[in-house]
């Protein structure tokens, strides 16, 4: 009788549980708060609450305030997926996120389905735009652009040997793939093609065995901290063969995880860092948020979700309304030449960002990241 | 006239009526969550054969799940069978994993059974992982699954879901009743309780545990095509040993043996973290503490199984 | 001929980390027939406390280097202990009289708990060890380098367990521990206090996985809350294969493990070393259910 009594009540409290009327516009922030990136995660949250600020200070947009509510996605494709279904029915307008080509798959037909828009900051996998998604767009390039310049570079610096290490995430291979393509058409030698495995501290046997090749250079396409572990490890052995790694291994905490010795003379291809930035928007928007949270933004992928989120409230000033459908429209056909804190932005048909990103050159780790052309 | 309105049945079937109408009532969050709760109370069934009636330390269960869930996934996309051949189907290869699998270790003692049943759904979520023969499409997994189509119904939204999951759950405890009362169920009753005895008595304990094996498995393949279904992506994530703990504690918590309690304790693990949202980040926290306390003060679970009834007729 | 030696050495120092965690599992079920699952999660506090305890005291400025360590070490084993015997008395304690079912349940709700307990106090990111205060050449052994810290970390875990080893089979609490393996009843007629021996079980296994969970943090730099649930796994494996219950057999399980763990990475394949890692588990399980060194337990007819 007690038990029954109590899944009443149960049902009642989940009952009343559900969303009472609102009066802001919500915009869905979809991030890595824990897990192996949560200092990106951290950062997109930053970004948006201070931009989100920004606009509420001066007036609100469409007169009301701007809320972001933010979902962890853990950096996991199904932690996401249970995200995506949380943001879709929290009453939002879009999304931005997220960081991580495997996980915001993961969580676009969930959108989709909605009609919610999904701006994706840190998902380059060429395969996210090619699904006929009319909701679903980028602020950051795509692998195969990548790829391409991965390789020249490559060749530009004189490598023969080349040995190429991924994870097995749809990002990482993806992009090993697309350089692998390009430097065999140029007659190079791939010496080695493997995965590692992410989310372990032991990489001991992986290096020992790539010495073994006697590569010229190794390019490595996964994540910031496995990119920290090998560089770290490897200096362990005495081992001098430069590694080059692709833009996701642009963080630093790379530096820490790597110590400093091991990450010096690190290269790796990427999109600007936020303290290159040449435009007056960004320069602006740094400063700002040095003054806000007493340091630099890290990351430029924290910058591309801002860029996401002013490129979204901008659609919903000038199309004066939150009809996903419209909004979606103007992103695909009159948004040009956006100022974005990250250059200029205009999306395609699929969603893409039109425009060069990668520019043809890297940065060189000594106690920081440092341009080089 | 009061004493009919008070009554322990009415009371159920006014809950229940309630409960029917919840998509009505709740807004889409909630209802998605009743539908976890039905997909892990189907899945803690489906355990409770092998870990509650037969008392067999099982803690790979979401290998089953797997493979359930994985083999519609591959043949949806690849050769496009509909979702609703595939449960059956997703049913029977898992079934069949069981077997395989379950004969050579069948024998093994407790914690032994425990240790290889971990072992098992390690192997199995690394394979899906590495993208063995190809198929599986590795750490990423697999998406675009598509949706079941039911008398002309795209079963899409969460309330199509709910119907669906928890007629299917109605169907599986009254499948289950009734085998607890049937010759395998006493027979694995006898086992749980004393194996040297049953042996004794002439069971072939080997069969009995290894059809509750199969069982079992191919309950939670079929629970795996409709959770393939639901979420449209899969990926190996999905199916790591925490989810295997997470149902042996729905089994153990609820009360193992016991098909309601089992049903509660899915309740209660998927439903309270939910509820404890509002905690953010401590209730996990909250949730291990919980776990601990209620083993301590009342480690039979909350549901207890009580003991078999059995009728003896007269001859 | 070289790469197989080096290989072999790489899985010597992971397999030794594994030995460490192994022995608290290893412990605890000899005596209480219970699989502790929150042990990864001490070797996770162990990191933890070291970072916390380096962070704010410096003990390397104060005392050097090398005792510095030591200190640091011995501070966090002993921090780690005493966790360790909270646990007990917490999680386990009232539950000796019930069903193994509940303690195993009971165990992992105490890992839920302390893994997020870790990530309320000190935040979900990665933390960094400072990496100023480890050597980091390398020396020749027969000809090829090896890296001086992975010859730090075997010998000090092999140091560690010698010294287990000696105390359990030569000191009287040892014997006594020994005895409650084999049988409670009968070693609390001869007049040992089962619960304290329980009680030092208790802090000795979690006192070797804080300090594996330290060692793990000093070399390879970095920790977060999650990162003793692989470790927990493996070592857990690694205490099956050895024969759990048997002292010498988790050590042994534990560099076994690592090597099998390396070999079958470079030579077969790196993405399936976890799998093959459980492939061996279950063979010897079904082959050799008692482990290479057979289990420490009376069979009950």
């Amino acid at each position: 009788m007690k038990r029954i009594v109590m899944s009443l009540l149960l049902l009642v409290l989940l009952t009343t549980g559900s969303q009472a009327a609102n009066d802001f516009i919500k915009i869905g922030l979809m991030a890595p708060m824990t897990g192996s990136w949560a200092s990106e995660g951290i950062e997109m949250k930053q970004v948006l609450e201070l931009l989100a600020q920004k606009i509420n200070t001066s007036g609100g947009l469409l007169g009301k305030n701007v809320e972001v509510i933010i979902e962890d996605d853990a950096g996991d494709p199904r932690t996401a997926a249970l995200a995506a279904q949380r943001l879709a029915t929290a009453g939002i307008v879009g999304v931005i996120g997220t960081y991580g080509s495997s996980i915001t798959e993961a969580s676009q037909t969930i959108y989709d389905e909605e009609g919610i828009i999904q701006i994706a900051n840190g998902s380059t996998a060429v395969r996210l735009t090619e699904k006929g998604m009319k909701h679903f767009f980028r602020t950051c390039p795509r692998d195969d652009e990548q790829g391409r310049v991965a390789a020249r570079t490559i060749q530009k610096l004189g490598y023969k040997k080349v040995a190429i290490l991924h994870d097995n995430t749809t990002y990482a291979k993806g992009l090993a793939d697309e350089t692998k393509g390009h430097l065999k058409t140029n007659n190079l030698n791939i010496c080695f093609f493997d995965a590692l495995t992410p989310g372990e501290r032991d990489y001991s046997t992986i290096l020992t065995m790539l010495k073994a090749k006697g590569p010229d250079v190794v390019f490595f396409t996964g994540y910031y901290p496995e990119a920290g572990l090998l560089l770290r490890q490897k200096r362990e052995f005495n081992w001098k063969t430069p590694f080059i790694g692709g833009d996701a291994t642009n963080h630093p905490d790379l530096i820490k995880i790597a110590g400093r010795d091991a990450a010096e003379g690190f290269r790796f291809i990427s999109a600007p860092l936020p303290q290159d930035l040449p435009f007056r928007t960004a320069k602006k928007f740094v400063s700002d948020f040095k003054s806000n949270f007493g340091k630099m933004p890290n990351s430029i992928y924290a910058l591309l979700a801002g860029d996401g989120f002013r490129v979204l409230t901008h659609a919903i000033r000038q199309t004066k309304s939150l009809d996903k459908k419209r909004i979606s429209n103007f992103l695909h056909q009159k948004l040009k030449n956006f100022k974005g804190l990250t250059g200029r932005i205009t999306f395609n048909d699929k969603g893409d960002r039109i425009g060069d990103i990668y520019s043809d050159y890297m940065v060189v780790v000594k106690t920081t990241f440092e341009l080089q052309q | 006239m009061k004493k009919f309105l008070l009554t322990k049945k009415t009371m159920i079937f006014i809950l229940a009526i309630f409960f029917f109408c919840c998509p009505l009532l709740l807004n889409r969050y909630w209802v998605d969550v009743l539908n976890n709760v039905g997909l892990y109370a189907l899945l803690g069934l489906s355990l409770n054969i092998i870990l509650g009636d037969a008392g067999l330390f099982h803690m790979g269960h979401a290998a089953f799940y797997a493979i359930g869930a994985y083999t519609a996934a591959i043949l949806n996309t690849q050769f496009n069978i509909p979702i609703l051949f595939l449960i059956p189907m997703g049913g029977v290869l898992a079934a069949l994993f069981g077997a395989i699998v379950a004969r050579p270790i069948i024998h093994l003692r407790g914690d032994y059974l425990l240790v290889v049943t971990i072992g098992l759904v390690e192997i199995v979520r690394i394979a899906l992982i590495n993208d063995v023969f190809g198929l599986t499409g590795g750490a990423n997994g697999i998406f675009g699954i598509d949706r079941m189509i039911i008398g002309g119904v795209k079963i899409r939204k969460p309330h199509h879901f709910f119907y669906f999951i928890y007629l299917f759950m109605i169907f599986t405890v009254f499948i289950f009743s009734r085998l607890k009362q049937s010759r395998f169920g006493r027979a694995l009753n006898y086992i749980r309780e004393d194996e040297t005895a049953a042996q004794g008595s002439g069971i072939n304990t080997a069969h009995y545990k290894l059809l509750a094996f199969v069982l079992g498995a191919g309950w939670a393949g079929m629970t795996g095509v409709i959770y393939a279904t639901k979420m449209t992506i899969i990926s190996p994530e999905s199916f790591s040993f925490w989810e295997s703990v997470i149902v042996f504690m729905i089994v153990i918590l609820g009360g193992s043996g016991s098909i309601a309690g089992v049903i509660l304790g899915a309740f209660l693990i998927i439903g309270l973290p939910e509820i404890f949202r509002g905690f953010a980040e401590a209730r996990m926290l909250v949730f291990g503490g919980a776990m601990m306390l209620l083993m301590i003060f009342r480690p039979q679970g909350i549901i207890e199984s009580v003991p078999q009834l059995y009728q003896i007729r007269n001859r | 001929m070289e790469q197989f030696f080096l290989q072999l050495t790489n899985g010597l120092t992971v397999g030794s980390i594994y030995a460490l965690i192994a022995l608290g599992y290893t412990m605890v079920y000899g005596v209480l027939k219970l699989i502790n699952f929150a042990h990864g999660d001490l070797f996770t506090t162990g990191a933890y406390l070291g970072f916390s305890v380096l962070a704010s005291i410096a003990l390397t400025d104060r005392l050097g280097p090398i005792s510095g360590v030591i200190a640091l070490a011995v501070i966090v084993m002993v921090m780690v202990g005493i966790v360790g015997i909270v646990l007990e008395r917490a999680a386990y304690k009232p539950l000796r009289q019930s069903p193994r079912l509940s303690a195993v349940v009971s165990a992992l709700g105490a890992s839920i708990f302390i893994q997020n307990a870790i990530m309320l106090m000190y935040g979900a990111t990665f933390f960094f060890y400072p990496q100023d205060i480890l050597p980091k050449f390398t020396i020749g052994i027969f000809g090829i380098d090896i890296p001086i810290m992975r010859c730090i970390v075997f010998i000090v875990s092999i140091v560690l367990m010698a010294f287990l080893y000696l105390f359990i089979q030569r000191t009287t609490i040892g014997t006594a521990i020994r005895a409650a393996a084999i049988d409670q009843d009968a070693a609390r007629l001869m007049g040992i206090n089962v619960d304290r021996v329980i009680s030092i079980v208790f802090f000795v296994g979690p006192a070797l996985g804080g300090a594996a969970g330290l060692m793990v943090g000093m070399y390879y730099g970095h920790i977060n809350f999650t990162m003793g649930w692989v470790y927990g796994l493996k070592a857990f494996t690694a205490a099956i294969l050895g024969g759990i219950g048997n002292i010498p057999g988790a050590m042994l399980g534990g560099l076994i493990l690592g090597v099998i763990e390396s070999l079958g990475a470079a030579y077969i394949s790196f993405a399936w070393k976890d799998a093959l890692a459980f492939c061996v588990l279950i063979l010897i399980l079904i082959f050799r259910p008692t482990g290479i060194l057979g289990e420490r337990v009376a069979e009950k007819i």
